[in-house]
């Protein structure tokens, strides 16, 4: 029943996307209002055609309905509730289907706000949104299909009997639900994680996001309302997406430090690359949109980084969905893939059509051109032009080479993470200069003299910080350059806020926490900026620290021995075996960390053993100061061999990630009418 | 009274193509020192990604910095927990393969596969070295005829999703 309610409610949901389609593109070339509503309409229909759709699986997962192949293939009768709920997303066709759910509530919300404001796009753009939209619904309507069930083909011979079919195939019964029980595969132990819970959700709002720009941007092009108009739709709906990839890959990194055990959170892995190559472009654009906004300048560049944003999404769902690409993430291989290539291909190049022809025709021309290489202008572009850098660094590293290696010379030719860092390190020291620079230099242009005085208190701040660290014990000259790039961002963010609380104080009168607060309450998007930027900056200092300092170590301890590592102790107490509520045995080692002789915690580093592999979960003692993080390899009572990270600085990484996401909100938030 | 002075502006034309030239000039800067990067970064970090047979075959490769691709055979899976070392053997599997599963679980059962002794110091021992598990190895084939990898990525089970139906579902109901 279940299964039969979900495909009735996925094909209810493709059908009111092709209609949406046909209706709104009709009335694109008759004007009939009516059309473009009942299209609009249509369009509405999806989401909850998708919610229905998606509940019934939810019910599937949680009911044991383990005749559906999905529910067979990524839970057992061992699977706690909360990660039979969170398997919607763990294999590919469930997470297709709550990926176009997702994609239908964002659809929906851009329809429902910008209906008034930006009706005349309305008949583009709602059939790019809905042709996005039910290229996913096909890919899960007829490749991988959730709601197919397994199924005995009683005339079939013996090896070709068990199918699975999203119909009743005739001649056939559903297995035994005891051999079903019996045979339920379980979650990949991997994916039992808190982080399995939030992180995929915001990744894939992230990504999805990303269409709502993308179909603003082409109903411009193709209506010829190039005016600022769509300029100013996208640019909230561009926040939105980017504060979700922002937060997805803050929690990847934070769930890879957790569950692979390496001590890491981020490994230049390609598909983690694939999700960072969006957030680069988008970067890039949510900058150079203010120029636009500003000047009337950079509008075909503009229009170039929504089309690139959108195309980079669909190449990063591309590699991660086809199987084609190696990476811990990927999904399995899967037929996907042609379609998704060719979908990818096809919107990037009906996009850039459209831009070309309107480039041509002059409709993209700029209302000023740049005065001074010293203006804000200026130098917002070179920041652009250093995220598109690391864009094609990082691409090309992750598909380029491998790809046009294995095209000309017949082999595969890849890089590790030291050349990924090779290549953006210098790019980051750039970004980060910037950062501090852009934001003092005026529009339009400025002498070097006037900048320099600007730059003259961040500078010796940041100088003075710089010796401080020197003579604080960092030894290394690398370390504190870097500290220095970084702090220098952060000091320019901090004074321009305390510049307009000062500003503020003195005309108003206002106390320095109201005029903070209404700081940040007028001018949203400048002072989101700053915080984020100080995000940022908080989040270098803290990739320089657990890069640069990290300190590994492995030792085998006899049970009561205690080892040295820097100004800690570690003793080794215990060792217990227990079983938790969903059957899987712990093996749980209990260790006393000491400073200076004084106990500051204890520390459980464990290993689970699932049916499929075991899996280490590291022991941590968190501060700011650092992470004292511990994997059990392997031990019994009286001996046990641990791996022993101390990462510094590497909690400012989650915390710098907060003040982006913060700071993000902050400029995203709708202004009320005032 | 307060003479007027009025002073004749550089030529506008001038001034736009010598603006013209900074930027000209700053972009030119900036694109080569992007191409330095990329093409002194790959020639550096450059890999090539290969069989366990092209390696073994070709004394060519010996001693380079290669990615091999192979089965992990479980039963040779040998970790030294006090020297941190993982030793153990990767068997060849073809380049292209349509399901992993199955490519995995051929190779380790041809007795004739070419196979390759595998060392990784310094390492703890990942959750997911499994017997039939697809190991991506970053390292060098050394005179020794041991592959010392410094990089080891290994494929998440989450691949292995059964592509053909699983055995054990096909006994009939009774009542059928």
């Amino acid at each position: 029943m279940l299964a039969e309610l979900g495909l009735v409610a996925l094909t209810l949901a493709l059908a009111g996307a092709l209609y949406a389609i046909v209706a709104c593109l009709y009335s694109a070339r008759t004007g009939e209002q009516r059309l473009l509503q009942s299209g609009r309409n249509a369009a509405l229909l999806t989401c909850p055609a998708l919610l229905l759709a998606t509940g019934a699986l939810v019910v599937a997962l949680l009911t044991e309905q383990y005749q559906l192949r999905y529910v067979y293939q990524v839970t057992d009768p061992g699977t706690p509730p909360l990660y039979r709920f969170t398997a919607l997303w763990g294999a590919q066709r469930g997470s297709l289907l709550f990926w176009s759910l997702l994609m239908s509530g964002f659809i929906c919300g851009a329809i429902a706000l910008n209906w008034r404001g930006e009706r005349r796009l309305m008949p583009v753009c709602i059939p790019v949104m809905m042709a996005s939209l039910a290229f996913f619904l096909g890919l899960s309507l007829f490749i991988e299909n959730p709601f197919e069930r397994w199924w005995i083909l009683i005339d079939a011979p013996v090896e070709e009997q068990v199918v699975s079919r999203a119909l009743i195939p005739p001649r056939a019964v559903p297995p035994t639900e005891a051999n079903l029980r019996a045979g339920a595969e379980g979650m990949n132990p991997l994916l039992r994680h808190f982080g399995m819970v939030i992180h995929p959700p915001m990744l894939y709002l992230g990504f999805v996001g990303f269409t709502i720009p993308f179909a603003f941007a082409v109903a411009a092009l193709a209506s010829g309302d190039l005016s600022n108009s769509w300029i100013r739709a996208t640019r909230r709906w561009t926040l939105i997406a980017w504060l979700f990839l922002s937060l997805g890959l803050i929690l990847g990194g934070r769930w890879a430090y957790d569950v692979l055990g390496w001590g890491g959170y981020w490994g230049w892995d390609p598909v983690e690359n694939a999700a960072f190559l969006p957030w680069l472009v988008g970067t890039a654009f949510i900058h150079s949109v203010m120029i636009q906004e500003k000047r009337g300048m950079l509008k075909l560049w503009n229009m170039l980084l929504v089309i690139a944003a959108f195309s980079a999404v669909m190449f990063g769902t591309f590699a991660t969905r086809s199987g084609v690409i190696d990476s811990v993430h990927s999904f399995a291989r899967s037929e996907v893939g042609f379609p998704m290539l060719a979908f990818w291909a096809a919107m990037t190049l009906l996009a850039l059509s459209l831009l070309a022809w309107r480039w041509r025709g002059g409709a993209l021309r700029d209302e000023r051109q740049f005065a001074s290489l010293l203006s804000r202008e200026s130098l917002f572009v070179l920041n652009n032009v250093i995220f598109i850098a690391l864009f094609v660094a990082i691409f090309w590293g992750s598909f380029g080479l491998p790809i046009a290696s294995e095209l000309f010379l017949s082999k595969e030719v890849t890089i590790g993470a030291q050349t990924f860092e090779f290549y953006v390190v210098p790019l980051f020291i750039a970004m980060y200069m910037l950062m501090g620079v852009a934001p003092l230099a005026a529009w339009g242009g400025m002498t070097v003299a006037r900048l320099g005085g600007m730059l003259r208190i961040p500078l010796l701040l940041t100088a003075l910080g710089v010796a401080g660290l020197a003579v604080g014990g960092t030894d290394l000259l690398v370390a504190a350059l870097g500290y220095g790039v970084v702090m220098f961002a952060a000091i320019v963010a901090l004074c321009e806020i305390a510049r307009g609380v000062a500003a503020r104080r003195q005309t108003l009168g206002e106390g320095p926490l109201r005029a903070l607060l209404a700081l940040f309450g007028r001018n949203q998007r400048r002072y989101g900026g700053y915080m984020v930027h100080l995000g940022v900056t908080v989040i270098g200092i803290g990739v320089i620290g657990s890069t640069i300092f990290q300190t590994e170590a492995q030792h085998t301890l006899n049970r009561g021995e205690t080892v040295v590592i820097q100004d800690y102790a570690l003793r080794y107490e215990d060792f217990v075996r227990a079983q938790a509520v969903d059957g899987r045995l712990m093996n749980i080692a209990s260790l006393v960390l000491l400073r200076h002789g004084d106990e500051v915690a204890r520390i459980r580093p464990r290993i689970d053993d699932y049916p499929q592999l075991p899996m280490s979960i590291a022991g941590a003692h968190s501060t700011l100061e650092n992470d004292f993080y511990v994997l059990l390899i392997r031990g019994d009572r009286q001996r046990a061999t641990f791996r022993i990270y101390i990462n510094p600085l590497v909690n400012l990484v989650w915390w710098g990630g907060l003040l982006l996401i913060l700071g993000t909100a902050i400029a995203a938030y709708p202004k009320g009418r005032r | 009274m307060a003479q007027a002075s009025w002073e004749k502006p550089k030529h506008p034309l001038k001034r736009k193509r010598s603006q013209r030239a900074q930027f000209i000039t700053a972009g030119v800067v900036i694109l080569v020192s992007l191409l330095y990067l990329l093409v002194s970064g790959t020639l550096q970090g450059a890999r090539y990604f290969i069989t366990v047979a092209e390696v073994l075959d070709d004394p060519a490769h010996r001693g380079r910095t290669l990615r091999v691709a192979g089965a992990v055979d479980g039963e040779s899976i040998d970790y030294d927990s006090e020297e941190a070392v993982i030793r153990f053997d990767i068997v060849h599997i073809p380049s292209q393969y349509d399901d992993l599963a199955q490519a995995l679980r051929d190779a380790l059962e041809d007795a004739n596969a070419p196979r390759m002794n595998i060392i990784v110091e310094d390492a703890a021992i990942p959750d997911l070295l499994q017997h039939e598990a697809q190991a991506i190895l970053t390292g060098a084939l050394e005179g020794d005829g041991i592959f010392h990898a410094t990089e080891l990525l290994l494929k998440c089970p989450s691949r292995f999703e059964e592509s053909s139906p699983p055995e054990g579902l096909g006994q009939l109901p009774e009542h059928s």
